[in-house]
């Protein structure tokens, strides 16, 4: 692998918030959303975030963008033209000179786009933004743009209220592919979505990075979903990456007890494969006031004395596997099993 | 209707005949509800899978009587039957705010909703919450009724009962506001518990522990489930038989290993395929080409055809399919022209 592969590096990257109360407002504490995360996505790759709500998965995808400003760590990303920049450190002009490669696709179709704006206007500001088209020229490129996302170009003097979810979701979709991107953030980009319409837009994607050579950081929480449309995937837990791997890897053979625990949830559409779950003990804690040691280890079936007082670091335990457990090595633990092969196919009219 | 599913002996906890509901708004007359009929037999989880707009909310709503006021119920039958061999009642006879209706309402039927936040009262705490049923329909002690509640509470696997008693619901997490209300809804031990997507704003791990905990209760106190969701991996999980509902209709009636193994409807078929599956899919979905109608219009024949990839041209988009058995052993029946 040659470095020039890479697309993003992250290193260290922090979010913390602040919690202000009291007629001063003054600072009482911090929400560790993310805390110090490390990963990297390669040229036309697909990395999925997975974690329950809480974990700082959105958080993380947005503070790569700088839609939150990173409290801490360098993402470094390789533009095309200005070469490896660590984009938590731009000023403004240049952060805008590489905003048209770095774009997102919002989780709510409902939410993400101005309503008072046509979907014209909407996916021709980004190019009037970074003064790519203007006149016909615009109108030409939105129309492209829209055939690609599979709208029809006549609706581009229509209003967003006039779109069902899932066509809502194709205009944030060509909306952040306007500038050409190298990387876009999808950030759970079709957990809104009914399952057949779901179907649909990760297709487009799927047929979008084919095409574009994009690379995704997919933000999601349904693990089916995760597994089919990424390459590497990463779990976070309370602002940490727990484990990260190979897509198969982390879904077969899974190291860090927590991933275990998300896998063995997944409800599996299969009815001759009923699971117990595993039962977690109380409940995810909380980013402001995190326990000692291994975050994970109130809930942990093998927790030790020392996950009590050490955090484990994310070590790299051969093939890109990361994991996060000071008993990574030690631990046997069960992934999924893939489901039955059935054959599904269209009835055909008995003559 | 020929070949009705709903004919045959087996006991019943409701039966549900040919349903009717119509809303009447500004813009137009949305059918909800187009004829729908099916049975829950006793002890049994029944599922309800369709998408968003198919009318299987509504479904729930109606055996409960709370469909808002725009909504009309057209005509069919809600038949409840509280025990074995006893006195069949249909519900739609009693008006919504009658006596008996709200004997029933909350005592032998009772509903879990969706959003955990937004169905709890944020004014009351939880024991107050669960008492107030508990007060209306069995007891008027107020000791016991708080006995109760925390009997309850400690039986849905709540940490601390008695101090969750007292507290409102923003002090608990998504996971917890969902135990209480499963509390709530099982405190007078209901004949028929509604669950209207009791998992779908949680997250996995939370997810599995309350089906986990549903499927327990449910074998303990045999309470029978009517199960609405769109998550196929929940059906599979935690239902007994299943009706698939597209636009106001059951089109797909059967048990949930035939609906996963042998589903006939290109409707369940289409769906099944489009859902990722661990493991085996690799590259494209097949999805379901287009959308789900806008509901302030009528689809001739058959609701799916527009969308279906083995229309019959001719036959599917004039004729509405009837209900037809294709496996009557097993009660597997199916609304479509390619098995009549």
């Amino acid at each position: 692998m040659t470095t020039d592969d890479m697309l993003l590096e992250v290193r260290g990257l922090k979010k913390h918030f602040p919690i202000r109360s009291g007629f001063l407002r003054r600072v009482t504490g911090t929400v560790k959303a993310v805390d110090g995360i490390d990963f990297h996505i390669k040229k036309g790759e697909t990395l999925g975030l997975v974690g329950e709500s809480g974990c700082g998965k959105s958080t993380a995808g947005r503070a790569l963008l700088r839609l939150h400003e990173p409290t801490a760590g360098e993402i470094i990303f390789n533009d095309p033209t200005l070469g490896k920049v660590d984009v938590a450190k731009l000023d403004r002009t240049t952060m805008l000179k590489l905003r048209p490669n770095m774009q997102i696709i919002f989780q709510d179709p409902f939410t993400s786009l101005n309503p008072r704006l046509t979907v014209g206007q909407i996916v021709g500001e980004p190019l009037e933004i970074q003064h790519r088209a203007s006149g016909s020229e615009l109108i030409d490129r939105v129309a492209e743009l829209l055939n690609e996302v599979g709208i029809r170009p006549e609706n581009m003097s229509r209003y967003p209220h006039a779109f069902s979810g899932g066509q809502r979701q194709r205009i944030g979709i060509a909306r952040a592919l306007a500038l050409n991107p190298k990387l876009i953030v999808c950030d759970e980009p079709v957990s809104a979505l009914d399952v057949s319409i779901q179907a649909q837009v990760l297709n487009l994607l799927g047929e979008l990075q084919a095409k574009y050579g994009l690379a995704y950081l997919f933000v999601g929480h349904d693990l089916s979903v995760i597994e089919h449309i990424s390459d590497r995937v990463a779990v976070m837990y309370v602002g940490y990456i727990v484990e990260m791997a190979k897509t198969d890897k982390l879904y077969f053979t899974p190291k860090h007890p927590y991933t275990e625990a998300l896998l063995n949830a997944i409800p599996k559409a299969d009815p001759r494969m009923r699971t117990r779950p595993i039962r977690l003990q109380g409940e995810v804690p909380s980013p402001a006031n995190p326990p000692s040691g291994c975050y994970f280890h109130p809930r942990c079936r093998y927790a030790k004395d020392i996950c009590k007082q050490e955090r484990p670091p994310l070590q790299d335990i051969g093939d890109e596997h990361f994991v996060a457990c000071h008993f990574a090595k030690e631990l046997s633990l069960v992934g999924v099993q893939p489901l039955n092969d059935i054959k599904l196919e269209m009835p055909v009219k008995k003559s | 209707m020929t070949n009705q599913s709903t004919t045959t002996t087996t006991d019943d906890v409701v039966r549900v005949e040919d349903l009717k509901v119509n809303f009447y708004t500004q813009l137009g007359v949305v059918r909800a509800l187009n004829g729908v009929s099916f049975n829950i037999p006793r002890g049994k989880v029944l599922g309800i899978v369709g998408e968003s707009g198919c009318g299987k909310s509504i479904t729930g709503m109606s055996i409960m009587q709370l469909v808002a006021s725009a909504g009309k119920t057209e005509g069919g039958k809600i038949l409840f039957n509280e025990s074995a061999g006893g006195n069949q009642v249909n519900i739609l006879d009693y008006e919504r705010n009658s006596p008996e209706m709200r004997k029933i309402r909350g005592n032998n039927i009772s509903m879990i909703f969706q959003e955990p936040m937004s169905s709890l009262n944020p004014c009351y705490t939880i024991s107050d919450q669960i008492e107030e049923a508990i007060r209306l329909h069995q007891t008027n002690d107020n000791v016991e009724s708080r006995k109760r509640a925390i009997d309850v509470l400690t039986k849905v696997g709540m940490p601390n009962p008695d101090r969750i008693a007292d507290s409102f619901p923003h002090e608990l997490s998504g996971g917890m506001r969902q135990r209480a209300m499963i509390a709530m809804a099982l405190s007078c031990t209901p004949t028929l518990l509604i669950a209207d997507e009791p998992t779908t704003a949680l997250d996995v791990t939370t997810e599995a522990s309350i089906l986990d905990l549903m499927r327990e209760l449910q074998s303990e106190i045999g309470t029978s489930i009517m199960f609405i969701t769109h998550n196929m991996g929940v059906v599979a999980q935690m239902c007994d038989e299943v009706a698939v509902m597209y636009l106001g209709r059951v089109v797909e009636r059967a048990t949930v290993d035939d609906i996963f193994y042998e589903p006939r409807h290109p409707y369940t078929i289409a769906l099944l395929q489009s859902i990722p599956r661990l493991g085996r899919t690799k590259g494209r979905l097949a999805s379901i080409e287009g959308s789900v109608p806008d509901p302030y219009s009528r689809v001739s024949g058959c609701p799916f055809h527009p969308r279906c990839p083995v229309a019959i041209k001719g036959v599917c988009d004039t004729i509405l399919p009837e209900e037809t058995i294709v496996d009557a052993a097993k009660g597997h029946t199916v609304r479509c022209h390619l098995y009549s």
